[in-house]
């Protein structure tokens, strides 16, 4: 009971310190945003914050081709479209050099304020929500709302809001096309999409009946998709009613930040005309071949153009993951091994062991107890809030939290694996005077290591397929997010997760043959050499001279 | 013969509400082979753990040629190298082979030589019989060539006296006679011993001395003879016969 009660008292401190952190550091962040122009200036460097996948605004292609700018947390990886060539004209202007970074729509804001990017140039509309949390620039383009529905569905000849009320059409969660479909139908928000490729493949295999868009996106969309057209409804008084906030697009940035007012001073220089060109360019640019391969024909076109990235994914999972396990081991038998020591016989001993008994417990229960991915979102996020914009680099940050992980579970692994052997190999121990150390390192740890192989391996196959949930970290580009990269560069949902699964399996099947094959190895010969005693008495002459 | 290495005085150890070991008294002298008998539960295991303080004693004081081994400024790990024990389970290491499971105490504690410690560990090793076995797992040795291992084992620490907690109890029968008769010569040997046992013959013929005991106490001490021949106490009477009754039958 008191166990119980211990473990409750505990859970509750940890959320508590978590929260205070949290929202301590919520309301003053240690980036001043007044210095904002002045730090971008003396850095030369412009930090630009978009998705990467949101032609024709912002998309990502394989070569620097048509004026492309690397994406400088994703190695390999380049984006173009109207967002970028804005963020150009803007660097180019300022004197410094744009830095391109692909985050996730929903850690945009969250990037910005903890200083990981100077702007958003995302196609992201000021809307009242965000300027809660963010300000916004002057508009740097003006949309309107369309559908895209498919050229053989039963909503091609649509002309006005009211004949798509049956129809099942779906927006992009967290933008106010979900507004605005509300005033088709009612809406649930659970039923929304995250990304446009994901809309994409469900209209084409009929999921959906369509789904909102901005005018230029819808054209990207249907130029790379030919089975897809959209419907118009700009000079329609029966189409969307919308607000100014919401069809335009405006640049975010921090609340106070002394670079709006210079942003709005460039973009005030860039004509309706050049924004225009600039829009054309993006939409021609646009590297989506519309060609139908069929299914074979996808999955070889997709194995033909990103054989290379799904080798470098599966570098990375593995590499991640037996690191990961391989730190995790050494952190779980360091703890197992504190957590079995004999009591202290002197009483700050006993205290201090009590302390320490707590928060190793306190590790273990919260690591064991919480998702991977928030552990990563939580640590990733805390210290980039905590050092004022300073991100850790993606890799080092998922080798952290993989390690972290798996010592919390080989922890409780190791403790069970010494406390299964024979208490009899401590006694035998004690009894010829060795040290607890001693007692350990000699005999107790190689026997639990025996024991928990099977175990740890068991955990080195998980973590290959958990290391997944760590592609919310941009720019940590496992086996699964070189996935969501070739959707984002094909559109082929089905078929780039199906060769991603099939990777997936062949790795952790493969792996478990082999670990199996190390621990039979490691169990040892079933043998052992008959000694003559001659040889003995032999030896030991040969010896004593 | 007249050295006092251990003296006992009013020991006594209680497991929460049981008292196991009430005031107990009693003296090691060099070069002494006691034997501990007494049925299950009497206490006897119990007290031989509390001598090398694998139990920690609830009162009294054991003293080592005369500085009490509870002492806070007592050094417990020379003094576990300079007295021996060997487990009724044995107690061999199993990662290791028996060559290595007579050297690591050596090398650890006493640190001698990786080299030094080999060739004390195969002496002893062929003492009692064990040579052709020494690179054996014990996994892969039978009871009563473990047991002669575990004997090598607490020999190769050149100890001043060997606690043997049932060190045959947990044989199978046709084994006992192996580990006894090693047992045999170390008494003969002038080894100082302590044996905790059941078996009659050995208490009765090898030992110096016997200590009866009963429910947490010794009832009585005496020489083989006094003890097997003309017992004080009805209660050893009665143990004795039947003891000796079942051990003539098997």
């Amino acid at each position: 009971m008191k166990r119980v009660f211990a473990v409750v008292v505990l859970v509750v401190l940890a959320v508590a310190l978590f929260g205070t952190l949290l929202t301590s550091t919520g309301v003053a962040y240690a980036v001043s945003s007044a210095d904002d122009l002045q730090s971008v200036q003396s850095s030369g460097v412009i930090k630009i914050g978009m998705e990467a996948g949101y032609a024709p605004y912002n998309y990502r292609q394989t070569t620097d081709a048509n004026g492309a700018v690397a994406i400088a947390n994703q190695n390999g990886e380049f984006a173009n479209g109207y967002d970028v060539k804005v963020a150009k004209y803007i660097a180019e202007k300022m004197g410094v050099t744009l830095e391109v970074h692909a985050l996730e729509w929903d850690s945009l804001i969250n990037a910005l304020n903890a200083g990981t990017i100077d702007a958003i140039i995302a196609g992201m509309s000021p809307t009242e929500e965000r300027k809660k949390s963010i300000d916004f620039s002057d508009k740097y383009y003006e949309s309107n709302l369309v559908i895209v529905v498919r050229k053989d569905g039963n909503y091609a000849n649509a002309t006005q809001l009211s004949d798509f009320t049956n129809a099942n059409i779906v927006a992009q969660r967290g933008t106010f096309h979900v507004d605005a479909l509300a005033q088709i139908r009612e809406v649930n928000d659970s039923v929304q999409y995250d990304t446009f490729p994901l809309m994409i493949t469900a209209l084409k295999s009929k999921t959906i009946d369509g789904y909102v868009a901005e005018e230029p996106g819808a054209i990207s969309d249907c130029a790379a998709n030919s089975e897809l057209m959209y419907i118009d409804l700009k000079n329609n008084e029966n189409g969307f009613a919308t607000s100014e906030g919401d069809t335009q697009l405006a640049i975010g940035l921090r609340k106070g930040s002394s670079l709006t007012a210079t942003i709005n001073e460039i973009l005030a220089t860039l004509s309706e005309d050049q924004r225009a060109v600039m829009m054309d360019e993006a939409i021609e640019q646009q590297p989506v071949e519309s060609v139908e391969l069929g299914f074979f024909g996808n999955i070889g076109y997709i194995l033909g153009k990103y054989w290379l990235r799904i080798l470098q994914g599966v570098g990375t999972t593995i590499l991640v993951s037996i690191i990961g396990t391989i730190v995790g081991l050494a952190i779980g038998l360091l703890v197992g091994f504190l957590r079995t020591l004999p009591q202290s016989r002197t009483k700050a001993g006993k205290i201090w062991q009590r302390v320490y008994n707590f928060l190793l417990s306190a590790y273990v229960e919260i690591f064991r107890g919480t998702p991977m991915m928030v552990q990563a979102m939580v640590i990733y996020w805390g210290y980039a809030t905590l050092s004022g914009g300073i991100t850790m680099n993606t890799f080092v940050a998922a080798l952290l939290i993989v390690s972290v992980n798996t010592g919390a579970y080989i922890a409780e692994i190791v403790r069970g694996g010494i406390n299964s052997l024979d208490k009899g190999q401590f006694e035998g121990a004690s009894a010829i005077g060795m040290s607890h150390w001693q007692t350990m390192f000699s005999v107790i740890l190689p026997q639990t290591i025996k024991n928990i192989l099977p175990a740890v391996s068991n955990e080195f196959v998980i973590n290959i397929k958990d290391t997944s949930v760590l592609s919310v970290l941009a720019g940590f580009i496992d086996l699964f997010a070189v996935g969501n990269i070739i959707i984002l560069g094909t559109y082929r949902t089905f078929e780039a997760y199906l060769i991603i699964s099939v990777v997936y399996f062949a790795l952790t099947f493969s792996i478990t043959r082999i670990l199996r094959l190390c621990e039979r190895k490691l169990k040892g010969k079933a043998n052992y050499t008959l000694y003559n005693s001659d040889i003995v008495s032999a030896q030991q002459t040969a010896k004593g001279e | 013969m007249c050295e006092t290495i251990l003296e006992v005085k009013h020991l006594s150890k209680t497991f929460g509400e049981n008292e196991i070991l009430k005031d107990i008294n009693f003296t090691v002298k060099k070069g002494e082979v006691i034997s501990v008998i007494g049925s299950s539960g009497s206490g006897k295991s119990t007290m031989l753990r509390c001598l090398n303080l694998l139990e920690t004693p609830t009162s009294g004081e054991i003293l080592y040629h005369g500085n009490s081994i509870t002492d806070k400024k007592f050094d417990v790990r020379r003094y576990r190298a300079e007295v021996g024990m060997v487990f009724q389970s044995f107690n061999l290491f199993d990662n290791m082979s028996a060559l290595k499971n007579c050297c690591i105490g050596q090398i650890k504690v006493l640190k001698r030589t990786k080299k030094q410690a080999e060739e004390i560990a195969l002496q002893y090793l062929d003492k009692v019989g064990m040579t052709q076995y020494i690179n054996a797992r014990p996994s892969q040795l039978s009871g009563g060539q473990k047991q002669r291992v575990a004997i090598a084992r607490a020999l190769a620490m050149d100890p001043e006296i060997i606690l043997f907690d049932e060190p045959t109890s947990a044989l199978d029968p046709e084994m006992v006679g192996e580990v006894l008769s090693v047992m045999t010569a170390l008494a003969k040997s002038g080894l100082t011993m302590v044996v905790v046992t059941h078996e009659m013959s050995f208490a009765r013929d090898v030992s110096d001395r016997v200590v009866f005991m009963d429910g947490g106490i010794i009832l009585e001490e005496g020489t083989p003879q006094q003890i097997f021949t003309n017992p004080n106490n009805q209660r050893t009477r009665q143990f004795l016969s039947r003891m000796l009754s079942e051990q003539k039958q098997n």
